[in-house]
């Protein structure tokens, strides 16, 4: 399953910037069943970077990082096309044996 | 769910409850489940939403709701396996509780003590009857008739006297202006009746008509309108017309102005009228002597909570009217501990004897059906002619008002039961006998003036018994109904001194409506102040 990355390390502060919030929907607590984690996280950010950031922030171990580009939906404002911004999801598999409460400080 | 420690003391009994931590985790989980089934969290369909997501965000809230329920659950469910009977809500403390620990409660709770009801059978009880005497019924006939007043013109040139109606025009100024609703045309101004500002009659006395007198007059300092308390004020009147009162006789006429067939049917009305009233007087004194005779017969502990609720009811009804200076005087003479002693007792009964008769209701299943509650409120919308609309309207709207009255009606139909089974016997007895008071041995002539001061107190007191029953175990709210039936019974009071006359006099009667019951009759409290307005010179 494991994937090598190309290993990046990102900085404290980057690291807070790349995890911006867990996803807390109904198809994100499903995945808690495969030891899985979503969060929403910058559009430029990477998978490597994703797993230092997780890693650092919650103290645990990511074998594997999927991500998946959001794209925004165009909206009518006014008679006028508006379009949404796109956003990046990253689901992160956690080692074995590990969780995240993402519940906790939203 | 364990129950330790009881400790009985008297009617006091205490014990401590202990509910297991398990228990009360698992009825909070159920309770969320539930309230997760309708609940929206963003992100989730309802009732999808994972159970630590909805712990987290409601838990709190639902363990307060739950421990509430839990509370009131364990210590029902206690009372019942000790079978106890509550005399109020019992008091509750919460010794300890934390997450995931046990919970353990203190209760402390009054209960009712065990009533043995006596055998009502051997009640010996006397029923004071009275027929209407001839007199009465020309005294409220006569009262008839003055109401129906006319007046005549005066025929010969002479100055107006008291007791004259003058008809004048009039116009009021202040500082040699006039001003707003200062000026009338026409007006019959009955001299000496008092219905102008103080002054303003009395000067008129001895104008002749065609007169011009100029009256000064100070408004006085409580005058309602604030722009005219208080300042000098003349009228220029003139006077147009001597009028004095005449009172019709009694007879077909009469009848007829009042809306009657002949004169005989009116006298037959106000028999009837009277009669009634005797009657309801004559059960009050039945039932008072039962009431008498049931206290006399009981001797229970009475829960002392009760007790002391029932005499700060007391007590605070004769602060108010210290403070409104309309003690009793035997009252006013005591000092507080005799006070203190006599009201005492009087509570006591009271609570011994609504515990005894709701006990018998109970016993014997006796309920206030619909019906029952439907008549009164009949009843009291017939009180307050003219208004009858405005009382059903009350009573639809404020089903609370309707629950005030279960209570004296659960009290009269228990005495009912018991005077069926009780003997009885008749007597009959001049009216006077009947309408004394017991406890002032010398019948007093009731004038209104002497029954005003007097109406609280005594009454109260007579009162007393009669309310016993709403004092019903665990009712908190016994205590508003309470003003009722004293009131009623004052009512009686100035009734009877002046039978009839409610019929006679609308304006009078309406006067008094407000002051029984503050809320129903607005028509009547504006028809009231109306009166008030007129009187501005």
């Amino acid at each position: 399953m494991s994937r090598k990355y190309q290993a990046v390390t990102v900085g404290p502060e980057r690291a807070y910037d790349i995890v911006r919030a867990p996803v807390i929907t109904e198809k994100g607590t499903l995945l808690g069943e495969f030891n899985q984690v979503v969060f929403r996280v910058p559009l430029e950010a990477t998978k490597p970077e994703v797993k230092s950031a997780v890693e650092q922030v919650f103290g645990v171990q990511v074998t594997a990082v999927n991500t998946l580009r959001q794209k925004g939906k165009v909206k009518r404002f006014r008679g006028r096309l508006g379009r949404r911004s796109d956003t990046k999801k990253a689901i992160v598999t956690l080692a074995e044996g590990q969780s995240i409460d993402v519940t906790t400080g939203i | 769910m364990q129950i330790t420690d009881s400790t009985i003391d008297g009617l006091r009994h205490a014990f401590k409850i202990v509910l297991p931590a398990a228990d009360i985790e698992a009825r909070v989980e159920a309770r969320l489940k539930e309230i997760g089934q309708t609940m929206r969290l963003p992100g989730f369909r309802p009732g999808k939403a994972p159970l630590p997501l909805l712990k987290k965000r409601y838990g709190q809230a639902v363990m307060g709701e739950v421990l509430e329920k839990a509370v009131q659950e364990s210590t029902a469910q206690a009372l019942k396996e000790k079978e106890l009977k509550p005399a109020l809500q019992p008091e509750i403390e919460v010794d300890s509780f934390g997450e995931g620990e046990d919970l353990a409660l203190s209760v402390a709770v009054e209960v009712i003590p065990d009533i043995a009801p006596m055998d009502f059978a051997t009640l010996k009880l006397t029923r004071q009857r009275a027929d209407v005497p001839q007199e009465r019924i020309d005294e409220a006939l006569g009262r008839i008739a003055e109401s129906r007043q006319d007046s005549a013109p005066v025929e010969e040139d002479r100055p107006a006297a008291e007791g004259d109606i003058v008809v004048i025009d009039f116009v009021g100024k202040l500082d040699g202006e006039p001003f707003e609703g200062g000026s009338g045309e026409g007006v019959s101004l009955e001299l000496g009746g008092g219905r102008f500002i103080p002054g303003f009659e009395e000067q008129l006395i001895g104008a002749k008509v065609g007169d011009a007198p100029v009256v000064t007059v100070t408004f006085p300092e409580d005058y309602q309108a604030t722009h005219l308390a208080g300042r000098e004020a003349t009228f220029e009147v003139s006077v147009k017309e001597l009028r004095q009162p005449t009172t019709p006789a009694v007879d077909d006429a009469l009848a007829e102005a009042v809306g009657m067939e002949s004169l005989e049917k009116l006298t037959e009305m106000v028999r009837g009228r009277l009669q009634e009233e005797f009657d309801e007087l004559s059960r009050e004194r039945l039932k008072r002597s039962l009431l008498d005779a049931l206290a006399e017969a009981h001797d229970f502990p009475v829960p002392p909570t009760l007790l002391e609720n029932e005499f700060k009811g007391i007590w605070s009804q004769l602060e108010e009217a210290r403070k409104n200076d309309q003690l009793e005087p035997e009252d006013a003479a005591k000092s507080d501990e005799e006070l203190e002693a006599e009201y005492r007792g009087i509570a006591e009964r009271r609570v011994r004897l609504g515990l005894l008769l709701a006990e018998v209701g109970q016993k014997h299943k006796i309920q206030v059906t619909n019906e029952d509650l439907n008549r009164a409120v009949v009843r009291e919308a017939m009180r307050y002619p003219g208004q009858e609309q405005a009382v059903f309207q009350y009573f639809q709207n404020n089903q609370d008002a309707v629950n005030h009255l279960r209570a004296p009606l659960f009290e009269d139909k228990v005495v009912d039961y018991i005077l069926e089974l009780a003997e009885v016997s008749e007597e009959t007895v001049s009216v006077d006998e009947l309408t004394a008071d017991p406890e002032e041995a010398p019948a007093k002539p009731a004038t209104k003036k002497k029954a005003a001061p007097k109406k609280k107190a005594p009454a109260k007191k007579k009162a007393a018994e009669v309310e016993a029953g709403e004092a019903e175990a665990g009712e908190p709210e016994g205590e508003a109904t309470e003003a009722k039936p004293a009131k009623a019974a004052s009512k009686k009071k100035v009734d009877d001194a002046e039978p009839a006359e409610a019929e006679a006099k609308p304006a009078a009667a309406k006067k008094k409506a407000p002051a029984k019951k503050k809320a129903v009759p607005k028509a009547a409290d504006s028809a009231d102040s109306g009166e008030a307005d007129t009187s501005e010179g």
